[in-house]
């Protein structure tokens, strides 16, 4: 797995933030957006100016639109319930594509190693889901922000 | 809330991204019932009928969840 070939510094924090991150949430799949909040309050990519609190909300916002175009208001079900999951939750889909592309990315680069910026770079190629969305929502401009990684 | 401006809904993009949303709100209208179910009173039979899912099923999702939550059911 693509894992192997982070530091050993960057796959802990990394993948323990993300994992905390779900389960903060109570969600059973360790999403790209997940990966994406552990991004934004690591210290190696603090001079990029991401603000952790402010993608939650864009995310949160994000979801609150995407249900108001099916006519749905998530009322009282619109946080994440207080019993999280004891069981750990798993790497999905759109997480292993951000980490894929970030292999990629460092490949192409020539670097050995793939880092936080690798990684962040990753879950920014996304075209759709919820993380472009929710940037778009937070008014990050995401090509910008991939010239500066 | 926000509600979409007019003609957003006609985006796929919007629709594809609901899906996710409505999955996502499911999960959590269903942890959060189960539970209310459970310090209610009902059964683990009771609310797999409701679900229209096997007691297993059921339990295996939410039970070790709602236990360590100090809430356990009848039928444990």
């Amino acid at each position: 797995m693509a894992f192997e070939r982070l530091t050993a510094d960057a796959r802990a924090a990394v993948l323990a933030a993300s994992e905390d991150e779900a389960r903060a949430e109570g969600s059973a799949t360790i999403e790209a957006e997940h990966l994406l909040l552990a991004l934004a309050a690591h210290p190696s990519l603090e001079h990029l100016g991401l603000d952790r609190a402010e993608i939650e909300g864009a995310l949160a916002r994000e979801e609150e639109r995407s249900l108001a175009t099916v006519g749905v208001a998530p009322g009282d079900y619109g946080s994440p319930t207080p019993t999280g999951r004891p069981r750990k939750p798993k790497l999905a889909t759109s997480f292993k594509v951000a980490l894929h592309r970030a292999v990629t990315t460092a490949q192409v680069c020539g670097d050995r190693r793939i880092g936080a910026h690798h990684l962040l770079g990753g879950v920014l190629a996304a075209e759709h889901g919820r993380v472009p969305r929710a940037l778009r929502i937070a008014g990050i401009d995401v090509a910008e922000l991939r010239t500066r990684l | 809330m926000p509600t979409a401006p007019p003609g957003l809904e006609d985006d796929p993009a919007d629709g594809l991204a609901a899906v996710g949303a409505l999955r996502r709100l499911a999960d959590r209208v269903e942890d959060a019932t189960v539970a209310r179910a459970v310090a209610g009173g009902w059964s683990w039979t009771q609310i797999a009928e409701a679900l229209g899912v096997t007691r297993q099923a059921v339990h295996k999702k939410h039970a070790r969840r709602l236990s360590a939550a100090g809430l356990e059911s009848g039928d444990r």
